[in-house]
């Protein structure tokens, strides 16, 4: 009994240790992050000789960090409050109505989980510049809205069936309009699905660069963290020396996020799965 | 009756449209300009636009070697990728769902590369097989750190690999446990009483039992990686030598690189018809397998 005790104790050390490995490209970053470059080639294992803030600074002046986190800032915000103000709307009304009309427009805001973003990128691309918003803050928060709205949508649409009808009959009874009765009545109950929906999109849209990329491109005034990231270090010779402060402050966000909304994050992220 | 049927549809209006023009405009519209634009010859920016009818689509089936070759790499990967991810998280989500006391903080640990941003992990992995790597071979001597991983075609391919397993596991781990969690324990004692081995009650039990969840994450990680883009966008480029490109990198070179608009709106619609099928059949298949407990 005592060997079994502790073999399992071995196990789980195991575990531990495994996924501390995990980790390690990480750690590496991070510690290399605080290193001058000859001190990265010639120990890249080891901590640095002294934890000086110097290249952050340099790298958040440099690289004009804060107008960058707050583009991000204002897309991330943007996008959840748009996702947050239309999708439940439309999910609830596609729900409760039952004619043809009804049914287009479901399919019509479902077809594109089904089909691959990538395939039709390239026309977005175009239909964007068509429009004149190439470039712009503004034509970057539709585009990544409007991307985000069919997954959520199809997470809520499933939720709302299960609400039962009695509700909204005895709030019709007791005299409440549609809007009142969506916004007192239905949407609190909302809740749970609207907490995995944001969280979702949050991190999706914050750590976005393929759509920033193609929208935006390299207009410098409209790049999000990720875009500016992308265009300033991914050339052949990079300048280690900024790009990896860069790195690691862009992850800074994420990774307190994930710390402060982890059960929610594991488990919403796997229910965003379901989508065909 | 008619003046409530407007309020009616009024309302329904108020409800619906402003998703709706979302939707359309970033998706729907763009999908449908796409299968337009695949019947002609155009560079996507000139008035000079011509009908070429299924040419493009000709072109794409007889005479198109880096196309195909984009194939060759997705379908390649694809299978790599698919089969390395499953066993793997399936293996690691056995242990990490017995164990109590350290398993929090571990599923934990391998989640975290699954929430930072595809740019930042590029970055971090070129950092690692750059200066890392040759700090390392300096330190050990081993020509493995010497290689050049991002140099000849083969290195690449498993650096992409491993880079996206790396990147993902956490997710299909969590799937997984989720999937073993739910398994009745009563099933486990059963089969223990009965005398089976370690072994049996996993391939003869659970895998059975855990279906749902296994088809969940084999059709996430094949579309996962027939969709393959950022990864190669951000992190190769394509190369060396256009043997890391996939089919989405490919149409996105083709259209924004070699200024061939219609022929890569016509690789897409050939890109889509494929990714559908896969999925429809890859679907039936797992379909099929699921048991109810």
């Amino acid at each position: 009994m005592k060997l079994r005790k502790r073999n399992i104790s071995v196990t789980s050390e195991a575990v531990l240790l495994a996924s501390i490995v995990w980790l390690l490209p990480l750690i590496l970053i991070f510690i290399n992050s605080f290193k001058p470059y000859n001190d990265m080639v010639q120990n890249f294992l080891a901590l640095p000789k002294t934890w000086s803030l110097d290249k952050y600074v340099e790298t958040w002046v440099d690289f004009g960090f804060p107008q960058l986190i707050a583009n991000t800032l204002l897309y991330t915000v943007a996008a959840i409050s748009g996702i947050l103000l239309f999708a439940p709307m439309v999910a609830y009304k596609l729900a409760r109505t039952k004619n043809t009309l009804s049914k287009i427009c479901f399919v019509l805001i479902i077809m594109p989980m089904m089909v691959p973003f990538q395939s039709y990128m390239i026309s977005l691309t175009k239909l964007v510049s068509d429009v004149n918003l190439t470039g712009t803050r503004l034509g970057y928060i539709i585009v990544s809205t409007g991307l985000m709205v069919p997954l959520a949508v199809y997470m809520i649409h499933g939720f709302v069936k299960n609400i039962p009808l009695e509700l909204e009959e005895s709030a019709k009874i007791d005299g409440a309009g549609p809007f009142r009765m969506y916004f007192s009545i239905i949407l609190p109950m909302l809740k749970p699905v609207l907490t995995t929906v944001m969280v979702i999109d949050a991190l999706s849209n914050w750590n976005d660069i393929i759509v920033n990329q193609l929208i935006v491109g390299g207009k410098t005034a409209a790049m999000n963290l990720q875009n500016a990231l992308y265009m300033k270090f991914s050339a052949q010779t990079a300048d280690w020396e900024h790009a990896l402060p860069g790195i690691v402050m862009s992850m800074i966000p994420c990774l307190i996020f994930f710390i402060a909304m982890q059960k929610h994050i594991v488990g919403g992220v796997t229910a965003g799965a379901v989508k065909g | 009756m008619n003046t409530k049927k407007i309020k009616n549809f009024f309302i329904f209006a108020v409800f619906v449209f402003p998703a709706l023009a979302l939707v359309l405009f970033a998706s729907d519209i763009p999908f449908v300009m796409n299968m337009y634009y695949s019947v002609f010859n155009w560079n996507g920016i000139s008035q000079d636009m011509t009908f070429v009818g299924l040419d493009n689509f000709i072109k794409i089936f007889t005479n198109d070697h880096f196309f195909w070759k984009s194939v060759q790499f997705t379908l390649k990967y694809a299978i790599f990728f698919v089969v390395i991810i499953n066993v793997a998280a399936i293996s690691i989500a056995l242990v990490l769902s017995k164990e109590k006391k350290s398993s929090s903080v571990a599923r934990a640990f391998y989640y975290v590369p699954y929430i930072i941003s595809m740019t930042a992990i590029s970055l971090l992995w070129k950092f690692i097989l750059g200066p890392g790597f040759s700090s390392l071979y300096q330190i050990t001597g081993w020509e493995f750190f010497n290689w050049s991983w991002l140099g000849s075609g083969k290195l690449a391919f498993i650096v992409v690999v491993v880079m996206t397993t790396w990147q993902n596991i956490g997710y299909y781990i969590m799937n997984y446990i989720t999937g073993i969690i739910a398994v009745p324990t009563e099933l486990l004692e059963a089969s223990k009483i009965d005398g089976a081995n370690r072994w049996q009650t996993i391939t003869k039990i659970m895998l059975p039992m855990i279906m749902p969840s296994i088809s969940v994450c084999l059709l996430t990680s094949l579309t996962f990686s027939f969709k393959i883009f950022d990864v190669i966008m951000v992190f190769t480029k394509g190369g060396p030598a256009n043997s890391t490109a996939s089919v989405a990198y490919n149409i996105y070179t083709e259209a924004f690189l070699n200024n061939n608009y219609g022929l890569a709106t016509a690789k897409s619609v050939v890109f889509v018809i494929f990714v559908l099928c896969i999925t429809a059949i890859q679907t039936k298949i797992t379909k099929g397998r699921e048991v109810e407990a």
